[in-house]
């Protein structure tokens, strides 16, 4: 193998033929999907995310939050993800089509977050970003202080500010405790992680 | 040396730069003492590599045509060897609502009352042969509804066993048929075995407590006369207007 | 062209005209190699450091905990992209562009070009891990680095790819040796992969999961068709030139060779097994794993036939010692890897630590101890010196080991408890953290001795530079070699 060009032939068109595979084809199937409509219901699925959701995007990005969530749903013959609850049924392709980027994650040192937004009001999110140990005993969720602002209270305590906090950081007498605009656009997005619609290509889970 | 990689060199024209300007003296030690540049050797491949590699080409020709789905880019589940397109269009006749119900009922509830309706003791009550499910003693159908629409708060004994905890509120996330169905599921699972709820019993329970926004308590519920749906076999004999005594909730 | 029996006259005036041509070479290559030997060497620490943080992190959580730039989320890809892009490309190309100048018979020429490259690969590196940390990850998978850096690293990596494989091209006629095949493939495939990722996922980015094929296509080779090729390159150099054998069998190259350029562009998939990906992306991508049993096989046996009955290097030599240790660790994480992939195993081992303890086999165990035994090798040459101390380089080698080994080890069982209680449905979540929380500490505690091992090497690799220590005629080893009878190979 000592001439130039046939060792470039052979370097070329065996990365092509994955390129081909792994990167053309989905870009020509699944890069390209659109929403659909529900034919019952009138409903866009999935659904568009709100002006805030969308903000929420960029700050879960900003802070690597899939780096110990993941946000996929496995199917019941592969896995036990149906059976724990996760959600209703395996994620596909077209789910994803609202996330830039897309956050599949591949670690689950945090639960899955697919279906989040089904499982936990506002008022939990925030108190548990702001200090998750002492919402989930024994987690190791970093603390996402810097993401709200305490701050004394002026005139009357404002709307916005988080009740319940109970840890070191909680507020003292005459203090509260306000999300950012940051806070309120993950948590945002983190509500609108939800996967309550049936796609075409995502049959009824029959788990056993 | 000529510093073009191009011009290649001749034995020659080396062997005379060599002597007239002592570049040994250049090189250092550690090049003096190398050995050649690495070479082939040319030993065969072992039949057993190559007959290894076959075996495994084959076995890879096998999986990718039994998992592929078809190669359709459609198709998820690799234990679908075809799919036969039913979607979202095609009528497949009304949902079963046990289906239905298991689905909401994985997606919204086992977090609190887990996949085997035994909840958590001390702090999420159990549904399994549960009397605020089945509409034993006080309990009817319609303060099931209720719960699941408005949520439930404050203590509670449910098969005699003290309760206090916070059950959110269902009204605003979930439909009517989907309260019927999850509703209908809880009733016939585990060994339960009751009427089934419709759908226009919910509306007509969710529009009777439109104007509730807190939670309920055992106590509102219990002030508020048992309605049962209608099963095929008349329901036993329903108790007065007037409430069973609260036993006394624990701390 | 020297014959074989002229080489091994190492009076003839062959030989001699050979050592020349090297000393040349290096000369040539010295301070763009060198650049990028110190620039790897330090970007080592600071992903050490970083690695340092975020897993101590996951132990304490509140560790260093008010400041939005130390949160667990940005100094865990900062730790990755540092060393992906910092330490172990760098110290690739370094070895990659001395290997190729060697057996190319090719002096470095203009290399002030590669010499800016290299530090604008450095001013590429820094902005994007500063970056990352400033809250502009872009949260990609080992595509972290924001936009204003990635710029900056792809036309650094121009000027490098261009002399990779322009040296090629005017190689000295001739045999083609299996390190070259392999160097100059990276070359190429990585400017390929990192172009398409960037123009998929950031500048035109596709919709929906098809970004996530993309991602783990462009990581998975970066890993494969980026470093394995390097490291592979630089064992199939080291361990033949200091034990003065031939490979074994240069049928066994070739196999090797394009078996892993077929075979391992396809694996991608496998870090998305039960994701959202049409049923025969995953099973191409299974199917692909499955089959890097051949080019693993193929390497090792070459490897292990080369070294019988020279196994007594590894008492002295260094490089020959690291070169081994990863060439080892390369066998076993690509075992691992294709028993990982069959879906099976994969539902416990998905998104556990499992796969952690797998990446840093490959990477450290596999990757950056061949570099570093190329390093051993390489820089004496560079700079006219002898590495001043054998117990530092046996320490390093040591903590370094025992370090790899220890994380590999506590991951792998973390990772498997993690993975059972995940699998479970009746077991609470938290139990998978609280089980494999003891693991992590391990892990950290390994990850301190690597730290040991990286200061003690950047230390002495300092000490070539400024020339410290006595002057020495005979190169540093761990013990003197066993004279053989010979000298000319079987």
């Amino acid at each position: 193998m000592n001439r130039l060009p046939l060792l470039f032939l052979g370097i070329f068109l065996t990365f092509a033929s994955a390129w081909a595979g792994l990167v053309v084809y989905p870009y020509l199937t699944l890069g390209r999907l659109q929403p659909i409509t529900d034919q019952e219901t009138g409903d866009i699925l999935p659904p568009p995310l709100s002006g805030l959701a969308d903000a929420g995007q960029k700050v879960y990005a900003a802070n690597g939050c899939l780096y110990c969530h993941s946000q996929q749903v496995r199917p019941a013959y592969l896995s036990t993800d149906i059976a724990k609850g996760l959600g209703p049924r395996r994620t596909v392709a077209r789910d994803y089509i609202r996330s830039r980027p897309v956050f599949l994650g591949t670690m689950r040192t945090g639960p899955d977050l697919t279906n989040v937004g089904l499982r936990y009001a506002a008022e939990w999110q925030h108190r548990h970003l702001y200090e998750p140990a002492e919402v989930t005993k024994g987690s190791i969720m970093p603390a996402f202080r810097y993401l709200y602002k305490k701050r004394k209270i002026q005139g009357a305590p404002s709307a916005d500010a988080i009740q319940g906090l109970v840890g070191p950081y909680a507020p003292g007498p005459g203090e509260e405790v306000v999300p950012t605009e940051e806070a309120k656009a993950l948590v945002a997005y983190l509500l609108s992680l939800r996967r309550d619609y049936a796609l075409p290509e995502a049959p009824e889970e029959q788990t056993p | 040396m000529s510093q073009d990689p191009n011009i290649p060199e001749s034995e020659e024209f080396r062997e005379a730069e060599l002597s007239s300007d002592m570049n040994v003296a250049k090189v250092h030690g550690s090049i003096m003492r190398e050995q050649a540049d690495p070479r082939d050797g040319y030993e065969p491949v072992s039949l057993w590599l190559i007959t290894f590699a076959l075996g495994l080409v084959f076995w890879a020709g096998m999986y990718l045509v039994s998992n592929s789905g078809g190669f359709r880019a459609d198709v998820f589940n690799s234990n679908l060897v075809a799919w036969d397109g039913a979607g979202v269009a095609v009528d497949k006749g009304p949902p079963d609502p046990m289906v239905v119900g298991k689905r909401v009922f994985t997606q919204y509830c086992v977090v609190c009352h887990q996949t085997t309706g035994l909840g958590v003791k001390g702090q999420f009550p159990p549904l399994v042969a549960s009397e605020w499910v089945l509409g034993e003693d006080w309990h009817g159908e319609n303060h099931l509804v209720k719960i699941v629409l408005q949520g439930l708060q404050g203590p509670i004994v449910v098969k005699g066993e003290n309760y206090n905890n916070a059950m959110a509120p269902w009204g605003a996330v979930l439909k009517d048929d989907q309260i019927a169905a999850v509703l209908t599921y809880i009733r016939n699972s585990w060994g339960n075995a009751a009427p089934p709820v419709s759908p226009e019993f919910v509306a007509k329970i969710r529009e009777e407590s439109a104007s509730r926004t807190e939670a309920w308590t055992q106590k509102d519920l219990q002030a508020i006369p048992a309605v049962r749906v209608e099963a095929s076999t008349p329901p036993a004999a329903e108790p007065a207007g007037e409430p069973a005594p609260a036993p006394a909730p624990a701390g | 062209m020297t014959t074989l029996a002229q080489s091994f006259s190492p009076n003839s005036q062959a030989a001699i005209a050979d050592k020349v041509e090297r000393a040349e070479i290096d000369a040539s290559a010295r301070i763009p190699v060198l650049l990028f030997f110190g620039s790897s060497i330090f970007w080592l620490l600071i992903g050490s450091l970083l690695a340092l943080i975020a897993a101590f992190k996951m132990n304490i959580p509140w560790l260093l905990d008010s400041e939005a730039w130390l949160t667990f989320g940005r100094v865990r890809p900062a730790h990755l992209n540092t060393v992906i892009y910092g330490w172990a490309s760098a110290a690739g190309i370094g070895v990659g562009l001395w290997l190729q100048a060697r057996l190319c018979r090719v002096p470095i020429v203009h290399s002030s070009l590669l010499i800016v490259a290299g530090i604008f690969w450095n001013i590429g590196v820094l902005v994007g891990t500063l970056g990352i940390l400033a809250g502009d990850s872009r949260s990609i998978e080992w595509l972290e680095f924001p936009g204003y850096a990635t710029p900056i690293l792809f036309v650094s990596y121009a000027f490098i790819g261009i002399w990779g494989v322009i040296m090629f091209r005017y190689r000295r006629p001739g045999h083609v040796y299996v390190s070259q095949w392999y160097l100059l493939a990276a070359f190429l495939w990585f400017p390929w992969l990192y172009a398409t990722v960037n123009i998929l996922l950031i500048w035109q980015p596709i919709l929906g999961s098809a970004q996530g094929a993309v991602n783990w296509w462009y990581a998975h080779n970066v890993l494969g068709l980026w470093f394995t090729p390097i490291g592979l390159a630089s064992a199939y150099y080291m361990i033949p030139k200091v034990i003065g054998r031939p490979i074994h069998s240069y049928y066994l190259s070739i196999l090797g060779f394009w078996s892993l350029a077929l075979f391992y562009s396809w694996n991608g998939m496998h870090h998305l097994i039960g994701g959202p990906f049409p049923a025969w992306m995953i099973s191409a991508s299974v199917v692909a794993s499955v089959m890097m049993f051949i080019p693993v096989i193929t390497v090792a046996i070459n490897h292990h036939m080369t070294m019988r009955g020279n196994f007594d290097g590894l008492k002295w030599s260094p490089t020959l010692r690291f070169t081994v240790f990863g060439a080892i660790c390369y066998t076993a994480v690509s075992f691992q890897g294709s028993t990982m992939a069959i879906p099976s195993l994969n539902t416990l081992t998905h998104f556990t630590h499992y796969t952690i303890g797998h990446s840093h086999l490959g990477l450290y165990g596999f990757f950056s101890m061949i570099m570093f035994g190329a390093m051993y090798y390489i820089v004496p040459r560079l700079v006219g010196w002898e590495w001043p101390s054998a117990g530092l380089i046996r320490w390093h080698f040591w903590l370094a080991a025992i370090g790899i080994v220890l994380m590999f080890a506590s991951l792998t069982l973390g990772g498997i408890i993690q993975g059972l209680a995940l699998y479970d449905p009746a077991v609470n979540f938290m139990n998978s953290l609280f089980l494999a929380s003891p693991f992590l500490w391990v892990r950290g505690v390994s990850g301190l001795l690597m730290t040991a091992a990286h200061v003690i090497f950047a230390v002495h690799f300092v000490m070539m530079l400024l020339h410290l220590g006595a002057q020495r005629a005979q190169p540093t080893l761990f013990a003197q070699p066993i004279p053989r009878e010979e000298t000319a190979a079987a």
